[in-house]
């Protein structure tokens, strides 16, 4: 039949496609495992071997090709990336709060926020380090890439929270405040178990993008590197293996960032489960 | 400037509703002070410094259009404004036209829910990995001696390696393509999962055959997720400089990469125009595809 046949070659498509998306990361982790230091980033792989897995970590003889500077820049990515994702949440779930009542100038508010992770880092970056220059201050990581890092996150919070807000019934609240519970306690009790899921959400949202975070990083950021931008920096010389190991590990990361969250979220469920098993009880 | 715009915006949101206003205020004052002073103060301030004077290594803040003068009498400034619309549209339509059959197959034709999920999480999974990373690993897939090249020569297909894979205006298309047909994918296939199945059973009853059903049914209802999949695309491509640095042997210039290079010689004044011109150019190519299809009436 005709749709049957527009059903297979649409799978098989979608099976290329998908090949498309995961080929060239498959190659780079390939390669990562070129010998070393003579293996250059091309098949064929002369040798299997682990070498460039080990310059990596500086476990190496030195050889003419530098070691890759990511130990401090590492630790730089991972506080900023904490410090971004703690601030946006907070500032998703307080202003996604605000918007589960109607109030005059929502829309524009509301547009204000998703700005934020439209305009493009390049303009931000260069804006944002133009201020900087004109105030006469000093561009850092922590300083000014970190608030351009949260005006890029925190829409993706915001929208999050804001999903969640609106799925979650609201008389569960007003009865904690009707048995003369404090609002500060309702919400610690109540309203934060209900939106943990969102809230795990945002932090996952804010964490990975401020972790690969470059383009607003790149002009805001002044001397100090970040690891997106250690890696910016191999794009005009030569590359070798070391920066393909080093995407190996990195993607290895996120995906165990995943995993900590998928396992997060599973707990939370199984909670939520239980208490309702044991209210009906 | 900004920070008087912002008390008299939370103050005028404040008024219509009474008991509640001071907890609203409370609550967004400290988002919508952070966008203020982070995201509005340095557009405005790129806007200002572009008519700012450029000498040599610094920029005073006398007023000129010098810069401006020099962006659009200079050939070099105009070529980088041509390709970036260029790879903008051949991107465009490139991340369509690889998207939505994927689309079209995993939001229609695959009825398991698990499967379905499965599919989307596939597709979406390497959005979580490193942007650079997946710049960087078309190096070795489109190099010389890059995978391609070896696999093609291997089945015969070809005697020597096609040199134009990298290093060209193609491997920055490519490399564009791969990265962003995930936002086209995304939307288009959750429009299909609205399309209510019995309006197809219907026009399959009524002996519509898969061509028509496409073109009548399929192809309008998924217009707004094409839309909002496009508006994706624009602004991110339009925003780039990344790919075209890593893949294109600085062959291609595109405006995001003009503003690296004059940053880096310290011409802030004209980076600035650059990024005017730049905001200028998604302005317009966003509200065009708004116009395209009324959103709010279709979601």
């Amino acid at each position: 039949m005709q749709a049957g046949g527009i059903k297979l070659s649409l799978g098989i498509y979608t099976m290329l496609f998908l090949v498309f998306l995961y080929a060239p990361m498959v190659v780079l982790a390939i390669l990562s495992f070129q010998t070393g230091p003579e293996g250059g980033p091309q098949f064929p792989i002369i040798e299997w071997s682990t070498y460039w897995y080990r310059h990596l970590f500086g476990l190496t003889p030195p050889s003419r090709i530098a070691p890759l500077p990511i130990n401090e820049a590492l630790v730089r990515s991972l506080v900023l990336s904490v410090m971004t994702m703690v601030v946006s949440t907070v500032l998703g779930v307080t202003s996604a709060q605000a918007f589960r009542r109607r109030f005059t100038g929502s829309g524009i508010i509301f547009y204000l926020i998703v700005l934020g992770m439209m305009v493009p880092g390049v303009l931000v970056g260069l804006g944002m380090a133009l201020v900087a220059n004109a105030l006469g201050i000093d561009r850092h990581w922590w300083g000014t890439a970190f608030v351009l890092h949260v005006v890029y996150t925190y829409p993706f919070a915001f929208l999050v929270m804001l999903a969640i807000l609106n799925r979650f019934d609201q008389s569960v609240e007003e009865a904690s405040w009707s048995l003369g519970v404090s609002p500060a306690r309702t919400f610690r009790k109540v309203t934060f178990p209900l939106i943990f899921p969102g809230v795990l959400s945002a932090m996952l949202f804010a964490f990975t993008l401020s972790y690969d975070e470059f383009s607003r990083t790149l002009f805001a950021s002044g001397r100090d590197l970040t690891l997106p931008l250690a890696i910016y920096g191999t794009f005009s010389v030569e590359v070798h293996p070391n920066v393909f190991a080093f995407g190996v590990l990195t993607t290895i990361f996120s995906f165990a960032l995943l995993g900590v969250y998928a396992i997060l979220m599973m707990l939370s469920i199984r909670r939520a489960k239980r208490i309702a098993i044991q209210e009906e009880a | 400037m900004s920070i008087s715009a912002t008390a008299a915006d939370t103050k005028a949101v404040a008024k219509p509703v009474r008991r509640t206003s001071a907890k609203t205020v409370w609550l967004l004052a400290p988002g919508v002070v952070w966008m203020f002073l982070f995201l509005v103060t340095p557009i405005l301030m790129m806007i200002y410094v572009s008519f700012w004077t450029q000498t040599t290594f610094k920029i005073t803040p006398a007023l000129t259009v010098q810069s401006w003068v020099t962006f659009f009498t200079t050939d070099t400034y105009l070529s980088a404004l041509w390709t970036t619309v260029r790879i903008w549209l051949i991107v465009l339509a490139s991340t369509l036209i690889v998207g939505y059959p994927a689309a079209l197959y995993v939001g229609l034709f695959v009825k398991n829910k698990t499967v379905q999920t499965a599919l989307l999480v596939l597709c979406v999974i390497p959005f979580w990995t490193s942007f650079l990373i997946r710049v960087l690993a078309w190096r070795p897939m489109l190099g010389k001696e890059g995978a391609i090249n070896l696999i093609l020569q291997g089945l015969g297909v070809i005697d020597h390696p096609i040199e134009v894979l990298l290093f060209s205006e193609l491997s920055v298309i490519i490399g564009m393509t791969q990265i962003y047909c995930v936002f086209m994918v995304g939307p288009i296939a959750f429009m299909m999962g609205r399309i209510d199945q019995s309006v197809i059973e219907a026009a399959q009853d009524l002996g519509a055959g898969f061509w028509r059903i496409f073109r009548t049914i399929i192809l309008p209802l998924t217009m707004p997720g094409v839309v909002v999949g496009a508006i994706f695309v624009s602004v991110m491509v339009l925003g780039e400089f990344a790919t075209a640095a890593a893949l294109s042997g600085r062959k291609v210039n595109l405006l995001g990469n003009i503003i690296v290079t004059q940053v880096g010689s310290l011409k802030w004044a004209f980076a600035a125009v650059v990024g005017v011109v730049l905001t200028v150019l998604m302005g317009i190519v966003v509200a065009a595809l708004l116009r395209v299809v009324d959103l709010r009436k279709e979601l």
